[in-house]
């Protein structure tokens, strides 16, 4: 099943999201299509990363629908989107700590091996293969953010941005179509920033990635992304390419205009 | 030897079933699920293997013969894993806390069953169960393969793709779940694994201990093999084997120490009759300064490091 050419990768309709009476994400609708790195951008609390948690399914949508490559994932369970290949990394890294960073990324290989329990209890000619598989794989990710160096150190040692970047490594051993990446840049230094420019435009261009990123940064945001929404309150003020957002006047009052 | 196996046979025995039962509760553990539903179980299999034993294969002269003990665990670890899963899949939304009370509510719930049916023999239970064995130290010829067979059960699946999944639900179910894990279908996996390695041990320990009651798999037992889980260690498979053979020697152990003679009267009082404070001090102090258990991962990697590197370069 291969999406046409014209299907959008991620569709949002109207998608409304309200704990209690705070209404954190409103009527928003935008699309991306294949290929594109789309950035979100937004004062703290506009509502990017329950946008974020909207379309892997952690959160569940009030109102509003979800389209992946024309597909309605609206409701789905957080697995199953995976599944279909939306990958994430979190804001506040969320990395199984006590676990080396090799085992990390293996288990996001999860959904695309198949051994059973008895299968791999038994160590069946195809799950020893597949195993085999998972691990050079999960190791080529760890070469490709960098730290080939150090698979078997826990995730927990690691440097907050290196930490990220595993995270990234882990995302992608998920084989996604839709990459979604949380503050990436955060806690990094300016040399470690632009290392990871690099980085997400090496994914992009090699994996043929579709990006969401979410960035507080505004010059890496500026520098990578082909279109940008902005959030402010729940809400779609602006969407467009970055020259054009960076003159809306509503988005210089909502955002850099505070950041002036 | 034979002096000494004769004298401890009921005690070995009892220490080789414990490891086994702890690794029972160890198994959800593994995904990060407290749960003390392993005595419900055992309470299960016992009964069924009790039950076939004496009414289904009414007891003969001689000695019971031992494929229909191997049937009987083989009952028992059926039901065991189908009960596994009706209490399972409805149980394992509980999160932490709630999930240990609910299957505290369930042993209970089958030690009230037990109590009250006539094919369970009521508040008396059913006594009799027949010896495959003339000894009891003859009991390691089942005991000690089945230990053996879940080891080794629970160190492949450690190192495989289900046992990354449920490690990966233990160190952050919502990570997990982003990357594709279905918390709730290796929940209950590992629940009903857990369940169906206690079933049989329930089996093999009704013919062990002669006969089964309402008193036998209760909440006490529950909590023991949280302490072996807790105290031997969480994080790896051995930890709870150690646990469970260790603590289960220990009362004697001590008791044999204060048997010695020449020590104190206080202090040989203490050693005989304090072993119950000796474990809660030691759980106590085991979760403050060992929360992982004395037995962790690390510490194996420590002492099998030249193995492994072997093991690698092959």
């Amino acid at each position: 099943m291969s999406a046409g050419a014209g299907v959008d990768v991620l569709g949002v309709e109207g998608l409304t999201c309200s704990f209690g009476g705070v209404i954190a994400v409103s009527r928003v609708s935008f699309s991306v299509p294949r290929g594109e790195l789309f950035g979100l951008i937004g004062p703290n609390g506009a509502g990017k990363t329950t946008l974020f948690n909207l379309v892997t399914g952690l959160t569940a949508p009030t109102a509003g629908r979800l389209r992946y490559r024309g597909r309605d994932i609206t409701g789905l369970p957080p697995h199953r989107i995976a599944a279909l290949g939306i990958a994430r990394t979190f804001q506040n890294v969320r990395l199984f700590g006590e676990l080396s960073a090799l085992q990390n990324v293996m288990i996001a290989r999860h959904v695309r091996t198949k051994s059973g329990v008895v299968g791999g209890v038994i160590g069946l000619p195809s799950a020893r293969a597949e195993e085999r598989d998972t691990r050079r794989r999960a190791l080529a990710l760890l070469e490709l953010v960098g730290l080939a160096d150090r698979p078997d150190e826990r995730a927990r040692n690691f440097a907050y941005g290196d930490q990220r970047r595993l995270e990234i490594a882990r995302a992608l051993a998920l084989e996604p179509e839709l990459l979604l990446l949380d503050e990436p840049a955060a806690g990094m230094n300016s040399g470690e920033k632009r290392g990871l420019s690099e980085l997400i435009r090496g994914i992009r261009a090699r994996l043929d990635l579709t990006i969401l990123l979410i960035e507080h940064h505004v010059p890496l945001v500026m520098d990578l992304c082909d279109r940008i929404a902005v959030l402010n309150f729940g809400e779609l003020i602006a969407l467009g390419v970055p020259a054009a957002v960076q003159k809306h006047p509503a988005v210089i009052e909502a955002y850099l205009g505070d950041e002036a | 030897m034979p002096a000494f196996l004769a004298a401890y046979d009921f005690l070995l025995v009892s220490m080789v079933l414990a490891a086994v039962l702890a690794l029972s509760l160890y198994l959800p553990l593994m995904a990060g699920q407290l749960s003390l539903a392993s005595p419900g179980f055992y309470a299960l299999g016992g009964y069924i293997a009790a039950i076939i034993s004496t009414k289904v294969f009414p007891p003969a002269a001689g000695l019971y013969p031992v494929p229909l003990v191997l049937l009987e665990m083989a009952v028992a670890a059926v039901a065991s894993g189908v009960l596994g899963v009706i209490v399972g899949v409805p149980a394992l939304r509980l999160r932490g806390i709630f999930l240990a009370l609910a299957t505290i509510a369930f042993v209970e719930i089958l030690r009230v069953i037990s109590l009250n049916l006539d094919v369970t023999g009521g508040a008396i239970g059913i006594f009799g169960v027949p010896q495959p064995f003339a000894s009891q130290i003859h009991y390691m010829s089942l005991a000690i393969p089945l230990l053996v067979l879940c080891m080794l059960f629970a160190a492949r699946l450690e190192r495989s793709r289900t046992g990354r999944a449920l490690v990966a639900l233990r160190e952050d179910e919502l990570a997990a779940d982003a990357m594709g894990v279905n918390p709730t279908r290796y929940k209950v996996l590992a629940f009903t694994v857990g369940a169906m390695i206690a079933g049989v041990v329930g089996a093999l320990s009704a013919h062990f201990i002669n006969t089964w009651n309402s008193r036998q798999g209760t909440f006490d037992t529950g909590v023991s093999l949280m302490a072996f889980v807790l105290i031997g260690g969480s994080r790896t498979f051995v930890g709870p084997v150690v646990g469970g053979l260790v603590l289960t020697a220990l009362p004697e152990a001590l008791r044999g120490i204060a048997d010695v003679g020449g020590l104190p009267g206080w202090l040989a009082q203490f050693l005989r009759d304090g072993r119950l404070i000796i474990f809660g001090v030691m759980i106590a102090l085991g979760t403050v300064f060992f929360p992982h258990g004395l037995i962790t991962p690390a510490l194996l990697e420590r002492l099998g490091r030249g193995r492994r590197h072997r093991v690698e370069a092959a």
